[in-house]
This record gives structure tokens, sequence and C-alpha cells, in this order.
């Protein structure tokens, strides 16, 4: 679990129940992930995966992403996908103040893993930014 | 040889066509698509039937079948969905996707199309 206090327990469960729900959707998904957009384990459920260097991870990539759209006129974040030797990971922007990192074997159907890593996505960001929110909202944090 | 384009144009002149897609079964993703609309997401149809078709071949392995898969036939109360694999030289990996409107359509006819598009077609 993320171990972290920036969501509270109850909305944890739910998006790590959502991280869940997507494995069990998506076949070949290795790990599945939330993050804060700086870099913080929101909730995880992943087979072996380091969560907390691959949230740090995102948060450095996601700031290349942003820069590199914004750049280029292409406006907010939505999604990155990096293609490795051996697999793929997946981020996509859950609202404004976290994100969801996916990490998947290469056999992956990528077209299912957009169609389903969007939807839950959108329901992160409406139970993420909805708690953030109560607590003083995304623009509070550094 | 037509692009992709002009052979997804094509298969909408199918007589009861209501969409059609290219897809590359490796990601599962579209290269291109025509038709659709809400009642049929092609991005989903496309993800979907990749998995239709991946199980199948998985499946012709496990029998031990050394064969290829020319088209796959999906009857449903209202429409008929045509799977077509695409085997010319260079363009393995791909399927043809088109749905039809079983009232309006001939499938013995839409499947001569089909085939007649596919073998025309390269990636």
């Amino acid at each position: 679990m993320g171990g972290t206090a920036l969501v509270p327990a109850g909305a944890e469960a739910e998006i790590l129940a959502e991280l869940r729900r997507l494995r069990a959707r998506v076949p070949h998904l290795t790990g599945a992930l939330a993050a804060s957009v700086d870099g913080l384990v929101l909730a995880q459920d992943s087979a072996a995966t380091e969560a907390e260097s691959v949230a740090a991870l995102t948060a450095a990539a996601l700031g290349v992403a942003q820069r590199l759209s914004d750049s280029t006129g292409q406006g907010g974040f939505r999604e990155l996908l990096v293609r490795g030797e051996h697999g793929y990971v997946a981020t996509y922007a859950a609202g404004n103040a976290a994100v969801l990192t996916l990490i998947a074997q290469p056999r992956v159907n990528i077209g299912r893993l957009h169609l389903e890593a969007r939807r839950s996505s959108l329901r992160m960001a409406e139970l993420i930014d909805h708690t953030l929110g109560r607590r003083g909202g995304p623009g509070d944090r550094p | 040889m037509p692009n992709v384009e002009t052979a997804l144009k094509e298969a909408t002149t199918i007589d009861g066509a209501l969409g059609a897609a290219l897809v590359d079964y490796a990601s599962g993703m579209a290269l291109g698509t025509i038709g659709g609309g809400k009642d049929l997401d092609l991005a989903v149809a496309a993800a979907g039937n990749t998995d239709v078709v991946r199980a199948k071949v998985r499946t012709m392995e496990m029998l031990g079948i050394q064969d290829e898969i020319e088209d796959i036939l999906i009857t449903l109360g209202s429409q008929y969905h045509l799977i077509r694999l695409l085997r010319a030289r260079g363009s393995q990996g791909f399927f043809l996707y088109l749905a039809l409107d079983k009232q309006r359509a001939n499938l013995a006819m839409a499947r001569h199309q089909l085939k007649k598009i596919e073998s025309e077609l390269e990636v």
C-alpha cells in the first residue's frame, strides 16, 4: 500500500479496488499503481515492481511529458506510453493531481489497455479530486 | 494497390455495412476505421476482436492445426460481424473487421467482396 496519508483510507481502498478491477480486465498486466503527480504512491497492485521508485520516475517523466505536450501546442498531459524490449509502461492522467501507471507484458492488447485505462483514470480522477478537493485542492500542493 | 482509406471506403459500399476497421492484432489498435458511431464503437471492436483472433490462433496451435485463419464469422441476432485476416506478404498481423446489418446484408456477397478488398490491400 501507499503508506502515505495523501488520501483517506476509504478512498485508498476504492482506488485499490479500481486497480484490481483493471488488472482483472486487461490480461498481461503485471503492475498497476496510482500516484500523485509529485511522485507519491496513492495505491498499488503489482506483482513485483518497486512502487515507490516507479511512482517517483513517473513524476519525473510526467514533468518532461507535460512540457513536451505544452511546448508543441498539444495542451495538457493525457497519457504516456513507453515500449521497452520486454514490455510496456503506460501512464494516464487521473485528474490534475494524480496519474495511473500500468506495467504490461509485450503481448498486451494496447487497444484494450487504452480503453480500460482511460475509463479507470476517469473514475480515479473523480475519487481523488473529490478527496483532495475536500482537503484544500491540488493547487495547494508544492 | 489501394491504401487503407480507400479499402475501408470500399468496405462501406458492401450492402448492409455498418462500420469497418483495419486492425493490428499485435497491438489491438485500429489503423483506420470507417462508419460506426455511438451504437458501434470501433475502437472497442478493434480491441475486443483482437482477443477473438488471438484466442483462435492460440486454439489452433493447441490443436496442432498447421493452417491459417482465412476469416471468422460471428452471427448476432441482428448483425453479422466478419473478421478477415490479411495474408499478403508484408501485411500479416492485421485483420479487416466488418459489421453488417443482417436484414440488409447478403452474407455470401459480403464475404466475397471483403475477400477482394483484403487481397488487394497492402498495409
